[in-house]
């Protein structure tokens, strides 16, 4: 095991100067620079088309910077080898904004892609995708293939299967737009618990009601920059 | 069997249902009949050449045939000398031996019958040539040189046309081997053709595994799975219709039995290694998906 200190100390992502281009477009963000704390909790805010998913994309390191580095557990993504990008990505949960679950599988087969690529035996993934499916009440859909769910099913699909591995960083784009009130609430709970288990979460979100709810600082994107709103400041500014 | 071996490992990728299937399919199927049929002609021509080289001995004959005139004996002493000396004089002769008369008399009296007067016939005079490497020997000049000094005197060409045809037998081998390699190489070619295709199909699903961790190989897998079962499935049909062409092959060569031809047949070592030829192709085209996934990944992000 590592030292407390360094886990405690050592910012879990970290951008220096980073730049976003798609091509030969103007960039989407300019400059960035940001740390985040292993253990920390943010809300990723920010009008459509202000960068928010890109930002996000380069966390879970399917974008490289155009300009400046990114650093994720500590390893510069510029410079790390494919098999490091796939250890590296294990550790990093996702749920995408268009849920990009593979509609062709259940449910179920869904979920247990993270545990199969890490070779986990068929048992142990059965109780645990089981488990969680549950918990998220979608027990009864586990078979049905996911191209026959509804939005909301295909959301909590997409969010079991980006907390089943336990992951230390967890990203999620929009994991509360498609799902009814209570169930928001209720996955906004998991991640809190994930976050006070010791993982690292950042959530874009457009909803007002979800950023008053939780005492939780805001990373704020607009005309491509990023500018954090602490959280006492900003709940003080609701009030 | 197969399915479940399939299955047992889940795949996310819906290899089972890509249109490239049907294309590679075919093509390992064409190849496999090919590849077997050249393998098979490879084998079979190995064999008649082995017959025909054993059949080449160390050694040859030289007919002295009885002259037309009446020539005295002391003329014809002087024309096997002649050739003795001849023979003496060569590279790779080992021993040269008139075969005397009474031994040929001997050798004929079967055909002639014992009443015969040999006496009176006209025979020939033999002259048997014992060489070092029959294999090497080059006859045909041998013929050539004999002649000038000794127009009466001919070789037993037994061994001059037979290695003639061993030459053009290992012709025919060395072309068989040619067709070999280019159905091996335009099968790799067109399974990596395949995989890539279905990696582009597929780009969405793969970036998605590779976004929960998997890595290159991990995909690898399910590919070299899929490609080993293609591989198996279209070289039982491959393998089929070879086989149903090599039956009729003989069936219609089968009146043609005779010595040199005969020889023309697989052993049981021959037909074993036929019969791996499906799991070889099925291992060949496992490898090789798994390897132009690898290198093909390595390129695409
Ligand atoms: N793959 C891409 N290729 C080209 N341009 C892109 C691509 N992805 C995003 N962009 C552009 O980058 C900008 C930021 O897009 P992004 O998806 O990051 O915004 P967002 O903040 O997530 O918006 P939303 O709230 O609508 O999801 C947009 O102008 C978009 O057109
Ligand atoms: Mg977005």
């Amino acid at each position: 095991m590592q030292t407390h200190k360094n886990i405690l100390t050592q910012p879990i992502i970290d951008m220096q100067n980073v730049c976003i281009r798609y091509g030969v477009e103007p960039d989407v963000l300019s400059n960035i620079n940001l740390t985040l704390e292993k253990g920390s909790f943010h809300f990723l805010t920010g009008k459509s088309g202000a960068g928010k998913t890109s930002l996000l994309s380069m966390m879970y390191l399917a974008l490289k910077p155009s300009k400046g580095t990114v650093n994720v557990f500590g390893a510069n993504i510029g410079y790390a080898g494919r098999e490091e990008m796939a250890m590296m990505r294990r550790k990093i949960g996702v749920v995408f904004q268009d849920f990009r679950l593979l509609e062709h599988l259940s449910a179920y087969d869904n979920v247990a892609v993270p545990l199969r690529v890490r070779g986990m035996g068929e048992n142990e993934i059965k109780k645990r995708v089981k488990e969680l499916l549950t918990w998220v009440e979608l027990d009864k859909s586990m078979d049905k293939i996911c191209s026959t769910l509804s939005g909301g099913e295909k959301q909590r699909v997409a969010i079991a299967r980006a907390v089943i591995n336990r992951p230390e960083i967890l990203l999620a784009d929009e994991p509360t737009g498609n799902v009814d009130d209570d169930i928001a609430f209720k996955l906004m709970k998991l991640f809190v618990e994930l976050n006070k288990l010791g993982t690292t979460v950042v959530i874009a979100t457009h909803s007002t009601d979800i950023i008053a709810r939780y005492n939780y600082p805001q990373i704020h994107l607009e005309n491509k920059e990023l500018k954090i709103i602490p959280a006492l400041r900003r709940v003080r500014n609701v009030e | 069997m197969l399915n479940k071996l399939l299955h047992k490992h889940h795949s996310e990728l819906p290899l089972k249902e890509d249109k490239a299937n049907l294309f590679l399919e075919i093509s390992t199927a064409i190849s496999v009949f090919l590849f077997s049929i050249a393998l098979a002609a490879y084998f079979m021509i190995s064999t008649v050449i082995k017959t025909w080289n054993s059949n080449i001995i160390d050694g040859l004959t030289v007919q002295i045939m009885p002259s037309q005139q009446t020539i005295s004996t002391d003329e014809e002493a002087l024309r096997v000398g002649k050739v003795v000396h001849f023979f003496e004089g060569l590279d790779g002769v080992k021993k040269v031996v008139p075969v005397n008369e009474e031994k040929i008399k001997r050798l004929m009296a079967p055909w002639l019958g014992v009443n015969a007067d040999i006496d009176a016939l006209p025979i020939a005079k033999l002259i048997d040539v014992r060489l070092y490497d029959g294999k090497n020997f080059d006859f045909e000049k041998t013929a050539d040189n004999l002649k000038e000094i000794a127009p009466y005197a001919s070789i037993d060409n037994h061994g001059i046309w037979l290695k003639q045809l061993v030459k053009s037998a290992t012709s025919l081998k060395t072309l068989s081997i040619f067709v070999l390699t280019m159905v091996l190489v335009a099968s790799v070619f067109s399974i990596m053709y395949a995989v890539s295709t279905s990696l582009k199909v597929h780009q969405n699903i793969i970036e998605i595994l590779h976004i929960m961790g998997a890595t290159d190989a991990y995909i690898a897998k399910q590919y070299a799975k899929r490609g080993f079962i293609v591989g198996l499935m279209a070289s039982f049909i491959g393998m089929f219709f070879s086989m149903l062409c090599l039956r009729v092959i003989s069936h219609l060569s089968s009146g043609l039995e005779t010595g040199l031809i005969g020889s023309a047949r697989l052993d049981g070592l021959h037909w074993f290694l036929l019969l791996c030829l499906p799991f070889g192709v099925a291992v060949l085209s496992m490898l090789t998906s798994y390897l132009s996934v690898k290198h093909t990944l390595k390129e695409m992000m």
